[in-house]
């Protein structure tokens, strides 16, 4: 699938729900022209003609869909701060510029037997996107698997789920309030035996601690892993260079990469940590 | 003439910036629309009056680890670290796409010492397809406790020299707001050769995380822009341009048209856009509409009846 040029278009909110404390469903209608989104990219949204909060939020794409003469976007998204606080409280009708869509999506690999999705609270809206793709393609057909590990801090604060339903699902929290007792790479960890980096890929996304986290269960292992990172963001599109994130070569060596232009889609091996 | 006037032919928007003829007075500011790649899906080059590029050193720079930016109130600040991927690699891989656009190519250029400043200066004269330089002194003299070139007239006026000896190209000197008296840095570069002066580049500000007690910038400080600073650069636009002849492009906050106008009106022969780039990505083909049109609708024909045409308190 080719990845179209993006471009900044005026997005209505048909609707934008709470749907767990702090987190938000929010569809907008978009005219028919957007560009179809790839799973992991994300767009730059801004209420149209405010300047307070005045940059852009870069939020994932949860899920697209075209029509004839419209298109809507799904955005799952949690309050983090003042913009987001701000799009929790739009009603239906009100206005947004949708810039996108941005960034590297995760590169699907079609004839992989064994897709495992790793996400962290809100980590789970692009992922969601992935698992609907991967779904559409040869792995609908049963002839593989895609395992979907969830986890949050309490059941209150899982969301995105129903994105998985038919799918296999193990879900965790941290205070035990729902399935596996413990951070959702405790629960991977547990069955990590169980599959084999010759016919898997694993994808995940989540706070830096769970990436990081994920990054030591799995080095030297052999498994490929993309993960979908974020930093604040200004521009974008590549020419701020606002939002770079360091990268590590095999010597150690260290660079900065673009979230919003080669990511935010990176090979795990390749992040450093401080 | 009064709102009526409508001109029936195009307005010349043309103006010289010391040399460097622009089909129009609006220019890309440099650090805020990369290399041209990044913007050219959602702005037409052709359109541009000059793109400037992102600022240009000897060697390649890594710039500042995260988090280098931070929204404020009508703006945001930025220690990106002026990481650039070096003159050489700029003229090799980035310098052949740009010239493929009927845009006037600006390089901003920068040094951590004064002899840096005309090597780079140099390279891009030879290079061919740059038609000014924009020489960025806010950047801090690492030989001098790291002061930057443009706090300081005589290293203003010093780092203008060399590089005017070493290239025929405009050189337009980029000033620092973070000074006394701004208009004693633009006489001094002025003296020293600059073909013209744009200002301004970013005031330095400061943000703290009150939760865990640091700065959110990992330099610490980092240069404010956006619409919050732009009554400064206005201000400091007007007093340069009763101080200086050679052109002032004004840059600071211009959001649209008609925060375009107000500097063309206080004498600013062209403007930069920023920011506002980072927020809507057809801000300068609308700057360009808006001030086309306001030509038209007040019957001016060539923009130079526009530029300096405020009508201050007193005067007849």
């Amino acid at each position: 699938m080719m990845k179209l040029e993006p471009s900044m278009l005026s997005g209505i909110v048909l609707r934008n729900l709470q749907v767990a404390p702090g987190h938000f469903l929010m569809d907008l209608r978009l005219p028919a022209s957007f560009p179809a989104p790839l799973p992991g990219q994300f767009c730059m949204i801004r209420m149209t003609e405010r300047l307070e909060p005045f940059l852009g939020r870069p939020l994932s794409i949860h899920s697209f869909r075209r029509r004839k003469d419209s298109a809507t976007l799904r955005l799952l998204y949690r309050v983090a701060g003042k913009g987001t606080l701000l799009f929790s409280r739009q009603g239906k009708g009100a206005a947004f510029d949708i810039l996108g869509p941005l960034g590297k999506p995760f590169r699907i690999l079609p004839s992989c037997p064994t897709v495992i999705l790793v996400a962290g609270g809100i980590g789970v809206a692009p992922l969601a996107f992935l698992a609907s793709h991967y779904r559409r393609s040869n792995h609908g057909s049963g002839k593989a698997a895609i395992i979907i590990y969830a986890g949050a801090g309490d059941s209150t604060k899982l969301v995105g789920l129903k994105s998985f339903k038919d799918m296999d699902l193990r879900v965790s929290t941290d205070d035990g309030s729902l399935g596996f007792h413990g951070p959702v790479t405790s629960h991977f960890e547990q069955d990590l035996t169980s599959y084999d980096p010759v016919n898997s890929i694993i994808y995940a996304c989540g706070p830096s601690a769970m990436i990081r986290r994920l990054s030591e269960i799995l080095k030297g292992t052999g498994f490929a892993c993309q993960v979908s990172m974020e930093e604040r963001m200004a521009c974008g599109v590549g020419a701020c260079l606002g939002c770079a994130t360091a990268l590590r070569d095999g010597d150690g060596k260290v660079r900065y990469e673009r979230v919003c232009r080669e990511g935010p889609v990176f090979d795990i091996r390749d992040l450093s940590w401080e | 003439m009064r709102g009526e006037a409508i001109l029936s032919i195009k307005p010349s928007m043309a103006v010289d910036l010391g040399g460097l003829v622009i089909k129009n007075p609006v220019m890309t500011a440099a650090g805020t629309f990369g290399f041209g790649e990044e913007y050219a899906p959602f702005v037409d080059l052709n359109k541009l009056g000059a793109l400037i590029v992102k600022g240009l050193s000897w060697e390649a720079r890594m710039g500042n680890p995260p988090p280098r930016i931070r929204e404020t109130i009508g703006g945001m600040l930025n220690a990106i670290g002026l990481e650039n991927p070096g003159v050489k690699a700029f003229i090799e891989k980035k310098l052949p796409f740009l010239k493929q656009f009927d845009v006037a190519v600006i390089a901003n250029i920068f040094g951590e010492t004064v002899d840096e400043y005309p090597r780079v200066a140099e390279a891009l004269s030879r290079a061919g397809g740059v038609g000014a330089l924009e020489v960025n002194i806010s950047c801090p003299n690492v030989r001098k406790g790291g002061i930057a070139f443009g706090a300081d007239p005589d290293s203003a006026a010093e780092v203008t020299r060399q590089v005017k000896r070493v290239t025929d190209l405009p050189v337009i000197v980029k000033l620092t707001p973070n000074v006394t008296d701004i208009t004693v840095i633009a006489q001094s570069v002025e003296a020293a050769g600059a073909d013209a002066v744009s200002l301004i580049n970013t005031l330095t500000g400061m943000s703290i995380d009150t939760e865990c007690r640091k700065p959110h910038l990992s330099n610490v400080t980092g240069g404010l822009s956006g619409p919050a600073i732009r009554p400064v650069a206005l201000r400091m636009v007007w007093q340069t341009v009763k101080r200086v002849s050679i052109p002032v492009i004004g840059v600071g906050g211009i959001m649209n048209a008609e925060d375009a106008l107000e500097f063309l009106i206080a004498g600013a022969r062209a403007v930069q856009i920023g920011t506002a780039s980072f927020i809507n990505p057809q801000a300068t083909l609308e700057v360009i509409k808006g001030i086309e049109e306001y030509l038209i609708r007040h019957g001016m024909a060539d923009i130079r009846e526009l530029i300096g045409s405020l009508i201050e308190p007193g005067s007849v």
